[in-house]
């Protein structure tokens, strides 16, 4: 069992470039004969599942190296994340209902929180069925196996308690999971009122051993193993990471509740006034800080974005705005969706007070503030030239949207 | 107007200490304002809610209950035959259970309608109504007419409680009540088992499921998510600019899409 016999000098014949007086060699080419050599680090680069978090590896793939050097084509998806399967449990042992807000037919984030908790209870075996009354979208990303949605009912909260109840009673799920928020708190206690069963409200921890609240002011807390109802408190539990499920709709054929006549004469939703609604209750708060110099205009903008005034603690001490739209540790925390930053640095005292929101965006001449770090979308320019630009659009948009009625 | 307010034994969320819970004190606030308000208490000791003759009340009926017994069909008792046309409540106990489930059971076991997380009350129009406010959060109010009586429990947001005021607490009276009906068996003890509380790191908003300690770092301080893929505009044209800060407020839906306005 011989090898033949290399032939350095034929190799390098054989890889050398013709053109040019000086003797030029391709030692790109691969070696003629014999296993290619292997580089282990691409190798594992290619392993490596795209757009996770952090490094993950698929070690059930091997990836040639000649393919990662682009010697052989490999089909463009491959190297693409797969689009997720949906997730199908046929005959669920169990089902854990859901019954979300869902205001607007859309989950709320704490709604999603509720569907992961309850795929924590339903573990592998166990559907998850989301109870909706009205219409409710992108349950199936969200974790849901089956979905029913009931008919939408009146104002009446009582007779909303009744329809779930009902649902509830015909599905016969092994636990019941609501979001403990002002309407959802409200909607599991009627339930559990009128099913005459007890509520294990706010729970904290969800897992299948058991549920824990806090109880008597969070000294104690309570531990009970998962009954029929339960309520998931707010920021507990993480939402479902897993691969999206089919929802597949349930038809229901519940009888007509009948319910004695409500009492309820009429409802109407006041939104809240953003000009008096307290700075910590604010969803968008517009800020002045020590570059604006005309308070005027900034007053002007508040009104036309029907943002909630705030201001930094400089203006503040100065007089030019009232103590209690100070913005920060010694002002007030915000919980806004959005901080609209004009002509503020960034003081870290000030920085904690927006922590909490969840978008940002400064105006301020410098490039280096940590206002302009944090926010995102910063724009490095004169506040008091960007205000009037504002006004201006916002009145030509105006104009133009009275013009096209 | 005849008021009803449930006044429950609190701890202080500090100390421990025997108090009045403070949405009570607010619902008594609400109903010093539209007329004049009983104060009903059922435990074993008035001492307790003693506090609320110094916050607005001038008479607390109270009903001798032992300790643990469940309060509601006393309570359902006594306010049947008080028929008030408002009864107001906390929305949660504090000190307790602070399950919040006792408004709805007395609301379902004297059949009256039950409105919850109120945080203002007035007479309605029509002779009969009021018009509660209710708090959906950030401010936002859901306006409700109500044909009464109606059972209704008061949210945080309502006006902060009436100052204590010490002569009005010695000249208010506190009356024993017997119990109408008897008091129900104390509620079977639930297999809860009770331990010290303990403090579990909060869910970090944006941080990635299973992700990295550094990540659910960058996650808290808002260095990841918006901040981390924040565009940065260096001197533009202040117009260029108002526009590109007005489609970033309409995309994160702070701020209304110019649309024509209805015809009329």
């Amino acid at each position: 069992m011989t090898r033949p016999r290399r032939d350095p000098r034929a190799e390098r014949a054989a890889i050398q470039v013709a053109a040019g007086p000086r003797p030029r060699f391709d030692r790109s080419a691969r070696a003629a004969g014999g296993r290619p050599r292997r580089d282990p680090r691409p190798e594992r680069a290619g392993q490596r599942v795209p757009g996770a978090s952090r490094p993950r590896y698929d070690l059930s793939q091997v990836v040639p190296a000649q393919a990662l050097r682009g010697e052989v084509a490999v089909a463009a998806e491959a190297r693409q994340p797969a689009a997720a399967k949906i997730l199908v449990v046929e005959d669920p042992a169990f089902l854990v209902a859901v019954v979300p807000d869902a205001a607007g037919g859309r989950l709320s984030p704490h709604d999603r929180q509720v569907l992961g908790a309850a795929r924590v209870l339903a573990g592998r075996e166990g559907g998850i069925l989301v109870v909706s009354v009205g219409p409710c979208e992108a349950c199936g990303p969200a974790g849901a196996d089956r979905h029913l949605a009931l008919g939408e009912v009146g104002t009446d909260p009582d007779e909303r308690a009744a329809r779930v109840a009902a649902a509830l009673a015909v599905a016969s799920p092994r636990h019941v999971l609501f979001p403990e928020s002002l309407d959802g708190g409200d909607l599991a206690r009627r339930v559990a009122v009128r099913m005459g069963v007890p509520l294990f409200d706010n729970a904290e921890v969800v897992a299948a051993g058991g549920l824990v609240r806090p109880a008597r002011g969070r000294r104690v807390e309570q531990r009970a193993a998962p009954g029929l109802l339960a309520s998931v408190a707010p920021d507990a539990v993480a939402d479902y990471a897993g691969p999206p499920r089919e929802a597949r709709p349930l038809a229901h054929d519940l009888p007509p509740a009948a319910e004695p006549a409500s009492t309820i004469l009429s409802v109407a939703r006041i939104p809240a006034d953003p000009a008096t609604v307290p700075l910590s209750l604010a969803e968008f708060v517009a800020s002045a800080g020590n570059g604006i110099r005309d308070l005027d205009t900034f007053r002007q903008l508040v009104a036309a974005l029907h943002a909630t005034p705030g201001a930094s603690r400089v203006l503040c001490d100065a007089g030019l705005m009232p103590r209690h739209t100070q913005v920060g540790a010694s002002g007030t925390v915000l919980a806004a969706t959005c901080y609209f930053a004009l002509g503020i640095s960034g003081a870290p005292q000030h920085l904690q007070g927006v922590a909490g929101c969840e978008h940002v965006v400064a105006v301020n001449t410098d490039l280096h503030a940590a206002m302009i770090e944090r926010a995102g979308l910063a724009i490095v320019q004169d506040a008091q030239a960007v205000m009037p630009a504002l006004l201006r659009l916002l009145a030509r948009e105006k104009q133009e949207a009275g013009e096209g009625s | 107007m005849r008021i009803a307010v449930l006044l429950s034994a609190g701890r202080h969320p500090v100390s421990g200490a025997a108090v009045l819970p403070r949405l009570e004190a607010q619902a008594i606030r609400i109903a010093a304002g539209l007329g004049t308000p009983v104060g009903l208490h059922a435990g074993p000791d008035a001492a307790a809610v003693a506090d609320a003759l110094g916050q607005g009340l001038s008479r607390i009926a109270h009903v001798a209950l032992p300790e643990g017994a469940d309060p509601v069909p006393v309570l359902a008792a006594s306010l049947r035959a008080m028929a008030p046309d408002l009864v107001l409540a906390g929305r949660r106990g504090q000190g307790g259970d602070e399950s919040g489930i006792v408004p709805y059971a007395l609301a379902a076991a004297l059949g009256l309608p039950l409105i919850a997380d109120v945080v203002a009350v007035a007479p309605g129009e029509a002779a009969g109504t009021l018009r509660l406010d209710q708090s959906l959060g950030r401010g936002a109010l859901r306006r409700v007419v109500v044909r009464g009586p109606v059972v209704a429990t008061v949210h945080p947001d309502a006006p902060a409680p009436l100052a204590y005021a010490f002569g009005q607490a010695r000249r208010g009276v506190i009356e024993p009540v017997a119990a109408i009906v008897p008091a129900g068996p104390a509620a079977a003890p639930a297999a809860v088992e009770e331990r010290p509380y303990r403090r579990r790191p909060k869910l970090v908003k944006g941080a990635p499921t299973g992700g990295s300690a550094a990540e659910r770092l960058k996650a808290a301080t808002g260095e990841a998510g918006a901040a981390a893929s924040g565009r940065l505009l260096v001197d533009p044209d202040p117009d260029e600019a108002a526009r590109e800060i007005l489609a970033y407020l309409r995309g994160i839906g702070v701020l209304a899409p110019p649309s024509p306005r209805p015809n009329p």
